[in-house]
């Protein structure tokens, strides 16, 4: 079978790229880990690459830029200023993409989600704004699989059921000035991912790390290719990074396998 | 030349966390009496243009990356 | 500027000669407090010599160069003498190198590196910036081994949180320190991707006037990367990597070498750098890089003492001496003298040696990574120093002379040490009043408020977290476990251990229970304790009893760690640490310690698992009261400060481990502050499960006496009944079945005492919460 190719896109200040190509790798990906620099025309002799090489896009987390101006955005800008043709039509072209955390912000900056109007607006539609604790929250989150059978990285969750993926953020709440901009979502089948409570209950705080409207965690465009979530999947790719492991015997096996697989059987 | 200020600030209704949070560290260092704190981004760039120009160039720069519309306001001036 | 005696070159650069030779003893003195060296009128007398028979009147630069090296964070001449005596040369062939950090063999092919440092008096001037670069300069101190840092870890002590009333002056509120220094670490460790995944916040009234800020940084490297920190002979290429140089951090070490003033915050902001995250993560990768191709002989980060300490060792340790451009430096500003170059401390540099032959190679790898890299030195034969300025010498010294500085046998006295002769017991309500209170002092209390800010699950190897138990519902852990080569299920721990207060009454004994509060917390979690790595925040060494006090301390550190052969392969000390009106810190050892488990899957948490099992106390409790979290929160006087046996050590953490191995225990936890009653209620708040508690099996002794002694080499432990029986095989009689779990409450057979686990909970989870502002 032909190898499924990842990239895994950076700058100065993305972080999480190593799990991240990790996470691929697990599933039998090819991931790459790519600078962005690398897709500049003048790239050095044997760096340059071009998105149309690759099956699948990645958004790892960090602060890209040093989250300067605001998170994501001055990558944003800069993939747009680069490449933003190249995108649109990677996006169009039903090619998956995804962002965590950093990554969800970029997406969300480069105006690929929530998309309501488009594969890819001009300005930014929505905003992940500061947590309504004012701080950095690293913590477990418990996510519900919202999705109805759009998007192409949760296939592999019952549909309603929960995973623990764990959350690293202080800018997670997504905002919008349309005051219906959760309905339409909702209609669209574009939310994917809901904090809740550890028994699968509304979420509240600190379940819901960043009073994030309706609890909502993580979003997929209209087409369910391009998916934002604020959690890190690529965190619990085995049990042993659970925080609670040693209290719940089970598999080996992370929750975070499900999104990784799910996409490369959307492949096949 | 001329060197434009541009003022990003959140809407009225975005809740501002990193205000209260250095209110609170203004009163631990003994201010008292301090009311609402505001946090307020400025830039000053400096541009080849002037005038409207210049001010026009800066509107673009806000557009394009300093200010994200669902949350912030912009003005520009030139200084 | 001391005008008589320095003349300016008629030079369009700013360069002064200065009348040494013929100065009078009153003359060096004000040579050196007007040029800010912080040298002693002895240090001025030996430099003044070294010219005299030079033949020649010295440059500023040269003194000022002398003013960095000679420092106490530099050359480490109180300390050092102390050291050599009891904690250098504790051999083992798992040693890998001892240089910027240590590192140690993880596997056979790797290595793990380790290193802890201070950033005291930075960051009781600026908070925020101070301990972020702080971080900075571990992270290269680990890089520079060729490692890739994987956690760092940061003890800190302060002054209470919640204090009332005035300030000593010129000293900022704790509770400020506390939020800036937390949100320095949260902010460059968070974004430099590195995992915080431990620490320790210790807090007491002698912390107010200088707070201690102690950072520390593990690494993980192939053994055939593994980096040298020094040239690899005459003829190399010295390379100016990362950040440009400005006069951000001038003095920085002169000013980390002597006590906080009351002017310290007005003088000293030009002494306190200011810190990129984002430009340290591309030098990062970089260096990595022409690390892992083998293109550099060797790398050395620019801390203290900037270009003028990295230039002189690089080439003193490969018996070289140097020949420097010092123009081509690159500068944020122009108009910096040569020897504000020669001394900034501006973050983000480091520098690397190179064959000339590979310099293009290692020039194009910088580039590739958009970062800056300037060829400023060469390596020569000569072991002098020499700098040019376009071309004319500015300065020219003796390697060796510039580099070794003075060492002192200052004098001491041996302190006083705490005996139970003197001993008062405090007065004391019922245990349930005395058990919530020991929980919700801020020793003990959650430090959640700072913990989940700080990323400690990025680069997803976190496998013990440094909060356990049921999920948003958290306990205390004891040591965090990473998992740093994914392909393997081998993984290292790490843990914090000091006794600032058990220092302060015996040093001697505080040393070593500093010692075994790191290495039991490392064998709680299944890991055999492997390396140490210390930070020693000490007094001034000039007034004798401070310099008792650390002697007594380093010589228990020393004993201990040679009984139980664990190597110190690096470590950090800190002296001057003293509040304006020159009150001392508690004496403050602070220990790293860092275990190997081979088997992640077999690690132990602190939670209790469940109901109906067996809970066991091992090791011996005694009448060791002195400077126990009972003493200092309700009022007693002197007693004995815990003592250690190394043997004892070894047996227990042997049979520990091998009921670890065999899956027996179900929990663990380290008994240490507020001794087996604060041990058992925190295994109750993680793990949301009650206790009955029986303690007359514990010792000989009231069972008040056994809740609260604070004996070193302690562990409580949960284990099932069908696991007990083996479990007591092989504890032989070190266990003692204290009770079992069960219920919603802790229950104190002994004193009728019952109280809720959400009680203790609230009491532990709350305080630092209210003072900080927020909830878990």
């Amino acid at each position: 079978m032909k190898d499924v190719k990842v990239c895994v896109l950076r700058i100065e200040g993305t972080n999480c790229e190593d799990e991240m190509a990790d996470a691929f790798s697990m599933v039998g990906a090819v991931p790459e880990k790519v600078h962005l620099k690398q897709m500049e025309r003048n790239a050095p002799a044997g760096l340059g690459r071009s998105l149309e090489e690759y099956d699948i896009l990645a958004f790892p987390g960090g602060f890209s830029a040093g989250d300067y101006v605001r998170a994501g955005a001055i990558f944003a800008a800069r993939i747009k200023s680069l490449m933003g043709p190249q995108l649109k039509s990677f996006v169009e072209s039903g090619k998956p993409v995804l962002g965590v955390c950093n990554g969800f912000q970029i997406l969300v900056e480069l105006g690929l989600l929530p998309a309501l109007e488009g594969t890819m607006s001009e300005t930014p539609t929505a905003a992940l704004y500061t947590n309504d604790s004012g701080r950095f929250e690293c913590r477990p989150t418990v996510l519900r699989n919202d999705d109805n059978g759009k998007c192409l990285f949760v296939s592999e969750i019952p549909r309603k059921s929960l995973v623990m993926f764990p959350s690293a953020h202080a800018e997670g709440k997504l905002m919008s000035n349309d005051p219906d901009f959760v309905n339409k979502l909702e209609d669209n089948g574009q939310i994917v991912f809901r904090y809740v409570n550890p028994d699968g209950s509304d979420a509240e705080y600190p379940w819901n790390p960043n009073g994030s409207p309706s609890d909502i965690a993580g979003i997929c465009n209209p087409a369910g290719n391009v998916l934002g979530m604020m959690p890190h999947p690529e965190r619990v790719m085995t049990r042993f990074t659970r925080p609670d492991w040693t209290r719940n015997p089970g598999s080996v096996e992370g929750d975070g396998m499900m999104i990784f697989r799910s996409v490369m059987n959307s492949l096949r | 030349m001329a060197v434009i200020e541009i003022r990003i600030e959140l809407k009225k209704g975005v809740a501002d966390p990193e205000g209260k949070n250095t209110k609170k560290a203004l009163e631990a260092l003994g201010f008292e009496g301090v009311g609402e704190v505001k946090t307020v981004k400025v830039y000053d760039i400096e541009v080849e243009g002037t005038g409207e120009e210049a001010v026009s160039e800066g509107e673009e720069m806000c557009k394009k990356l300093l200010a994200n519309p669902v949350i912030q306001n912009f003005k520009v001036t030139v200084r | 500027m001391v005008k008589d005696l320095m003349t300016r070159r008629d030079k369009p650069y700013e360069l002064f000669d200065v009348s040494l030779r013929e100065a009078s003893d009153e003359d060096l003195a004000k040579i050196s407090g007007d040029m800010a060296l912080s040298l002693s009128l002895d240090e001025m007398k030996t430099i003044k010599e070294y010219f005299v028979k030079e033949g020649r009147e010295p440059t500023d630069i040269e003194l000022q160069s002398l003013g960095q090296a000679w420092s106490e964070h530099c050359c480490y001449k109180s300390s050092k003498a102390i050291l050599k005596e009891f904690v250098f040369g504790i051999g083992r062939d798992d040693v890998l190198s001892r240089g910027d950090a240590g590192v140690m063999v993880f596997d056979e092919d790797h290595g793990y590196a380790l290193r802890i440092e201070s950033h005291n008096h930075p960051s009781a001037v600026e908070p925020y910036g101070g301990a972020a670069t702080g971080i900075g300069g571990i992270l290269r101190d680990v890089v520079c081994m060729g490692a890739q840092p994987i956690a760092l870890a940061d003890p800190l002590c302060f002054g209470y949180p919640d204090r009332k009333g005035d300030l000593p002056p010129g000293t900022k509120h704790p509770r400020y320190l506390m939020s800036g220094v937390v949100s320095g670490i949260r902010d460059y460790g968070n974004k430099v991707g590195i995992p915080t995944i431990t620490g320790g916040m210790f807090f007491d009234e002698r912390y107010t006037g200088n707070c201690l800020v102690n950072v520390a940084c593990l690494g993980i490297v192939k053994r055939a990367d593994l980096a040298k920190n020094y040239a690899g002979g005459p003829g190399e290429v010295m390379v100016l990597i990362g950040g440009r140089t400005g006069r951000d951090g001038i003095h920085g070490v002169n000013f980390a070498s002597r006590d906080l003033t009351e002017t310290s915050d007005e003088d000293s902001r030009g002494a306190v750098q200011l810190g990129d995250p984002i430009t340290k993560e591309p030098v990062m990768h970089a260096c990595f890089e022409v690390n892992a191709k083998h293109l550099i002989t060797g790398m050395k980060d620019l801390g203290g003492g900037g270009l003028s300490c990295v230039v002189g060792e690089m080439a003193l340790d490969a018996g070289c001496g140097a020949d420097v451009d010092l123009e081509k430096v690159p500068l944020k500003e122009s108009g910096l003298a040569p020897w504000e170059i020669w001394v900034s401390e501006s973050q983000e540099r480091m520098m690397c040696t190179c064959r000339p032959e590979n310099l293009e190679k290692v020039l194009a790898v910088f580039d590739s990574w958009d970062v800056l890299a300037t060829p400023v030195a060469m390596t020569t034969g000569t072991r002098r120093t020499r700098i040019f300025w376009h071309g004319e010498q500015i300065f020219d010294m003796d390697q060796h002379f510039l580099t070794t500085g003075p060492l002192y046998h200052r004098p001491y006295v041996a302190p006083q040490v705490s005996s139970m002769e003197n001993e008062r017991s405090p007065r004391l309500p019922d245990d349930r009043t005395v058990i919530l209170k020991l929980l919700s002092d801020p020793n003990v209390a959650s430090k959640e408020w700072a913990i989940r800010q700080y990323d400690h699950e990025v680069r997803a190897a976190t496998v013990l977290h440094p909060m356990v138990g049921e999920m948003n519902k958290t306990g205390p852990g004891d040591a965090s476990v990473l998992r740093p080569v994914p392909s393997s299920r081998k993984g290292l721990a790490a843990a914090i251990g000091c006794n600032p207060w058990f220092t302060a009454l015996d040093p001697y004994r505080g040393g070593m229970s500093s010692v075994d509060e790191a290495w039991r917390n490392v064998v709680a979690v299944g890991a055999m304790p492997n390396a140490l790595t210390d930070c020693l925040n000490f007094g001034n060494p000039e007034k004798p009893e401070r310099l008792g006090e650390l002697r007594e301390a380093v010589r228990g550190i020393g004993d201990f760690a040679k009984a139980l052969n664990i190597p110190i392969p690096s470590g950090n000390v800190s002296l001057y640490n003293e509040a304006p009106g020159g009150a001392s810190i508690l004496p403050t050892p602070m220990m790293l310690c860092c275990g190997i488990i081979d088997d992640i899957s077999k690690a132990v948490t602190a939670d209790f698992k469940g109901p109906g099992n067996r809970i066991y106390v091992i090791g011996e409790t005694k009448e060791e009261r002195g400077g126990s979290l009972l003493y200092r929160v309700f009022g007693g006087k002197q007693g004995v400060v815990p003592s250690v046996d190394a043997d004892n050590v070894r047996e227990l953490t042997g049979k520990m481990l091998r009921a670890m191995d065999m899956r027996l225990i179900s929990s663990c936890h380290d008994c240490s502050d507020g001794g087996i009653a604060v041990a058992v209620a925190e295994m109750c708040i993680s793990g949301q499960t009650g206790a009955v508690l029986d303690l007359r099996k514990a010792a000989d002794m009231s069972p008040r006496k056994v809740l609260y002694s604070e004996s070193n080499t302690r562990w409580i432990a949960e284990v099932s009944e069908e696991n007990a029986e083996e479990f007591e095989k092989i504890m032989g009689g070190s266990a003692h079945n204290i009770g079992k779990t069960g219920g919603n409450s802790m229950n104190i057979r002994d004193s009728g005492v019952i109280i809720e686990v959400e009680d203790m909970r609230k009491a532990w989870n709350d305080p630092i919460w209210k003072i900080m502002g927020g909830q878990s």
